[in-house]
């Protein structure tokens, strides 16, 4: 797309962007050294993802200030509009990260102060997996690319999978185990908060598309999640 | 760029006012309009917009015949109104511009009283038989002009000595009082203030329950406010037409998209 004859409209709809880009990064870093911080029992490395989540917050804040700015003053049309309502909706995207990333790591400063438990290792499997649906959906923004967008759609279904293996591993385990029953109550807390993040990953591919296109993605992917089945077998 | 698509003018609309076929404008060897076919809806504000010298304000001056009263001007192709050739030899156009009315870009109100300037269509056109339903022909048009309680109590001042908001809807008003089925606007807001842009818009979004209201404007926001179907044009072409909440959010054309988000095409 060409530039704009008002060349700071160009400078406005760029600087939002490298702000969305900036909370990525942010929330990226965030989710990735909470779960390292339950993994190595790292109570300061939890303390430091609960602090700068104000960053976060800020950061989105600023976002929606100068979104209201560029809707009031260059009242923009077709992909510029799209630019500004997609910006303002992955920044709350990011921002939800980030909240999932500070609760994580609340709940791994308790669970530090536990003995060890086994389930943590799978942990960081899906942690890995949602961290990269984060990153490329932030690269199928910046690159308009569709086909990335896709991509990440897809792997949803599979974090689905793997948080119900999860899911029904830690019944298990606390059935067996009930003095680990606080520690297994927090990591599947934890479990669904990355979950959590991967949807949110999807919700910015889906924005992604609509940016490139003009449509919404179909929302027929298949789902899953079959938690909310799971049952405790006598 | 000239071997883009040109629009899809077959936007589906079952109320069908105005059908224009295969419109080409010639001004001595300028050729205008290029190959437009478009329907025009009923009960609809239509907004024409594009980059000045694209054909959109001849275009509108095709609809009621303006362009015969400009020598070099040739037309080809056909205008049907409700399904009547307007440009039919049978056609009288001072018959066909009592229904479709025009309001032009700078209000041009008669050198006459208030009263006269709403009465003057009417008479010629022999629509009443006495005083009393010239009076109700009059109080009725200034109403639907949203301009009756500013000025009945001044009937019989110059309309030339209205505020430019108030001369504007004086002329609407003029315009509506042949009783027209098509009401066509050619900037009607670009001499205004914000208010009287505003009293106008608001005026024309009554006017579209009972007329099929055609609008160019230069105003991306005026086209995307008042209007429910919008038409690009581009050197002559009509390059898209579609649903105006489209055009403005996801428009299909390259060239419609350049020219609507303000940058170079």
């Amino acid at each position: 797309m060409s530039q704009h004859i008002v060349f700071s409209f160009d400078q406005d709809l760029q600087s939002v962007q490298a702000k969305v880009m900036r909370i990525g990064s942010l929330a990226e870093t965030a989710l990735n050294d909470a779960v390292l911080s339950l993994e190595t029992r790292d109570v300061k490395l939890a303390e430091r993802v609960r602090t700068r989540d104000t960053l976060i917050d800020n950061l989105t804040e600023d976002i929606k200030v100068s979104c209201a700015k560029l809707l009031a003053l260059r009242a923009p049309t077709a992909v510029d509009l799209r630019v500004v309502l997609s910006v303002m909706t992955i920044g709350g995207n990011l921002e939800r990260i980030g909240d999932y990333a500070k609760n994580i790591a609340k709940r791994a400063s308790v669970i530090s102060e536990n003995p060890p438990v086994s389930v943590v290792h799978p942990l960081r499997t899906i942690t890995d997996f949602v961290v990269h649906m984060i990153s490329d959906s932030l690269d199928s923004y910046i690159q308009r690319s569709q086909s990335i967008a896709e991509s990440v759609l897809i792997r949803d279904q599979r974090v689905d999978e793997m948080y119900t293996a999860l899911f029904r591993n830690m019944l298990i385990e606390m059935q067996e185990k009930q003095h680990e029953m606080t520690v297994g109550m927090h990591l599947q807390f934890i479990a669904k908060n990355i979950e959590r993040a991967g949807d949110q990953a999807t919700n910015i591919a889906e924005q992604t598309i609509y940016l490139a296109t003009g449509m919404k993605p179909n929302d027929d992917r298949p789902k899953r999640d079959m938690t909310s089945y799971e049952t405790l077998r006598a | 760029m000239y071997d883009l698509p040109h629009a899809r003018s077959d936007v589906i609309n079952s109320d069908c006012k105005i059908s224009a076929r295969n419109v080409q404008l010639y001004y001595g060897d300028n050729h205008a309009i290029k190959d437009v076919t478009a329907n025009i809806a009923d009960k609809t504000v239509t907004a024409f917009i594009g980059p000045s010298g694209c054909g959109k304000s001849t275009f509108l001056r095709c609809i009621n015949r303006m362009n015969d009263t400009i020598d070099n001007a040739r037309m080809e192709g056909t205008i049907l109104l409700d399904g009547e050739d307007i440009y039919d030899s049978k056609v009288d156009p001072v018959q066909l511009r009592a229904r479709v009315g025009m309001v032009f870009q700078k209000p041009n109100p008669f050198p006459k009283s208030i009263y006269d300037n709403v009465a003057y269509g009417p008479k010629i056109h022999g629509m009443v038989r006495n005083r009393s339903e010239l009076d109700e022909l009059v109080e009725r048009a200034l109403r639907r002009g949203a301009i009756w309680d500013e000025l009945k109590d001044r009937l019989d001042e110059p309309g030339t000595g209205l505020s430019g908001g108030q001369q504007q809807r004086l002329c609407i008003a003029r315009a509506i009082a042949t009783e027209p089925e098509v009401l066509l606007m050619d900037e009607p807001c670009s001499a205004l203030d914000p208010i009287a842009t505003a009293q106008i818009e608001e005026l024309i979004d009554e006017l579209r329950q009972n007329y099929s209201v055609v609008i160019v404007t230069h105003s991306m926001q005026q086209a995307a406010r008042v209007s429910q179907k919008t038409a690009f044009f581009h050197l002559g072409n009509l390059v898209e037409y579609a649903d105006t909440g489209q055009i403005f959010t996801n428009p299909q054309d390259p060239r419609t998209e350049s020219y609507i988000t303000g940058r170079i095409g």
